[in-house]
């Protein structure tokens, strides 16, 4: 079956959210019309390999598909200076995303570049008619990004919203207004740990979107593992951050 | 006359010149989401060895210039495991079936040979991975010893008649002397080159990129060094020569083919961009009917100065 293929799209809308980090919108009709919350994009640059992005959201006509770029390096610098006419080869969708049908209600947690993902399931989710609850956490008020004043807002340095981690923003919520939920978590690794703690100790399922270096994004370098308990020798398998996931139930995966 | 792009490896015909390179398309069912792979020559299996291998830990991948590090640790699921799920599966592409063989000793490559070898009307060649970085012990530590290397060969030539290729590393001083070995051996064809051992440092943390500390450097970067190997090995031996090392494009097969390999594997370009073949194919049947000529014909045609 050969129905993938590397897109070669042009940027139609870009913006900066904060100094580093750009939005910008691809129009990609095919990978935007099939794209689901937690999957990503793997863009070219004239770097060797491409890097992947979180599908941030897309348009409600199914033409534009949004990322946000977080300057960490060369060639996430090159891509945040993309302009609008601009064109790109992009590998998308790519991976698996959030189960987001399985659950009455959702409790989305994120920070750092996991707000992009993250705006997605919550857009979809709220299309959906599900409660749904979104924190955010980050360091301080400059770094607050596709932030709604419905959401619970926290800072470590207490200048904009709860002063503390995400799990000080969690704990505010009224868990009796959200049967049956499930939490959903991307970002920092010790914000995801600290989000999947917190479910179990709530008795709420976690999943969590795993960050990897990759190489090929489409599962056949072998590259990006996440260490997956399993009932081996080893006690453990490596799934492919990419293909496998990124999403992974936090119960299962080795932290 | 109608041009052709197929090649012969010794007694294996192959209807195109280019293979998947073990290691960069798992078993074939990840690219073939991208294109059909009935157009390829063939392709090679991840890197196999008798027990289920977890792989190396942490980081794998550094990105580098003009190719990339892996020390991926031959993680696989084993040879029972392919043999069961995989092998079958890979016959149903419409290509040739290479399976790749990894091991820690001369009796695990003598134990899978001897696994593998029942199905040889499932598998077209046997590529004996004697080169792979990133393990501690076997594969390049055998590969690097002429003498190791025809001993290898000999004991597994005794065990099948399915065609064995010997894919040798480029981190040697002489790659002749390692090429002659395996012809020694009775191998049918050599592969050549394996990743080139290297290193990338992060100057922040002080410390290598990579977990393993070193890894395998591929891409476009390492092909002048594969292309000096394939026709230096071209000039002295009689079995043929499959290149490899950062092919991107048709231009690039052709160099190999003109250099003096009978077919090429194209490995980390389908990282990148995994329908590359389709290109390279159609690049390779314009400029055989722009010169109206057979591929295999270009092979081993350089003219040294």
């Amino acid at each position: 079956m050969t129905e993938k293929k590397e897109f070669k799209c042009r940027i139609v809308s870009k913006e900066f959210l904060t100094p580093d980090t750009a939005y910008i919108g691809i129009e990609c009709p095919e990978a935007a019309s099939s794209a689901v919350p937690g999957q990503f994009v793997n863009i070219s640059c004239s770097r060797f390999l491409k890097r992947p992005f979180g599908v941030a959201s897309v348009s409600d006509d199914g033409r534009i598909l949004y990322i946000g770029i977080k300057v960490v390096g060369k060639g996430t610098e090159e891509l945040s200076g993309l302009m609008p006419g601009d064109e790109i080869s992009m590998l998308a969708p790519l991976g698996k995303g959030f189960d987001l049908t399985g659950f009455d209600s959702y409790i989305l947690v994120s920070g750092g570049t996991g707000v992009f993902p993250v705006n997605f399931a919550y857009e979809t989710l709220k299309s959906s008619g599900k409660k749904v609850a979104v924190v955010q956490g980050f360091r301080n008020a400059s770094q607050v990004i596709l932030n709604d004043p419905s959401f619970v807002l926290t800072t470590d340095e207490g200048d904009a919203g709860i002063k503390g981690t995400c799990i000080a923003g969690l704990d505010s919520l009224d868990l009796n207004s959200f049967p049956n939920a499930a939490v959903l978590c991307v970002g920092p690794i010790p914000m995801m740990k600290a989000a999947g703690a917190w479910a179990e100790e709530h008795g709420l399922k976690c999943f969590v979107s795993m960050e990897q270096r990759m190489g090929c994004g489409i599962g056949i370098c072998l590259c990006c593992i996440v260490k997956v308990k399993a009932d081996n020798e080893d006690g453990y398998v490596n799934l492919r951050c990419c293909k496998d996931g990124p999403v992974f139930d936090y119960a299962e995966v080795v932290w | 006359m109608v041009s052709s792009i197929a090649v012969k490896v010794g007694s294996l015909e192959l209807k195109s010149p280019l293979i998947l390179a073990s290691g960069t398309c798992n078993f074939g069912h990840e690219l073939s989401e991208y294109y059909d792979l009935s157009i390829l020559g063939g392709i090679s299996s991840k890197g196999l060895t008798i027990k289920p291998r977890a792989g190396n830990p942490g980081v794998r991948v550094a990105e580098c210039r003009a190719g990339m590090l892996n020390s991926v640790g031959l993680q696989n699921p084993g040879v029972d495991f392919f043999i069961e799920n995989d092998l079958d599966y890979m016959n149903t592409l419409g290509c040739g079936v290479i399976v790749n063989v990894a091991g820690h000793s001369e009796d695990d490559y003598v134990t899978m040979v001897t696994k593998l070898a029942p199905y040889k009307d499932k598998i077209d060649a046997l590529e004996i991975n004697l080169s792979c970085p990133n393990v501690k012990s076997g594969c390049m530590s055998i590969g690097t010893d002429p003498n190791e290397i025809a001993k290898i060969t000999s004991l597994l030539r005794s065990i099948t008649d399915i065609p064995l290729w010997i894919k040798l590393t480029p981190n040697v001083t002489d790659i002749k002397s390692c090429a002659l070995a395996a012809q020694k051996g009775g191998a049918d064809a050599v592969v050549l080159i394996n990743t080139m051992l290297g290193m990338a440092v992060n100057i922040r943390t002080r410390r290598p990129v990579l977990t393993n500390n070193t890894g395998g450097y591929s891409g476009p970067a390492i092909k002048p060094v594969a292309i000096r190997m394939v026709s230096e090995c071209y000039q002295v031996l009689d079995i043929p020569i499959i290149g490899c090392g950062g092919i991107e494009s048709a231009e690039d097969v052709l160099e190999f083919m003109i250099a003096g390999a009978s077919a090429v594997e194209i490995g980390t370009a389908s990282l990148i961009h995994p329908a590359c073949p389709v290109d390279i194919t159609a690049g390779l049947e314009k400029y055989c009917a722009g010169n109206s000529l057979d591929l295999k014909d270009l092979t081993g045609t350089l003219q040294l100065w």
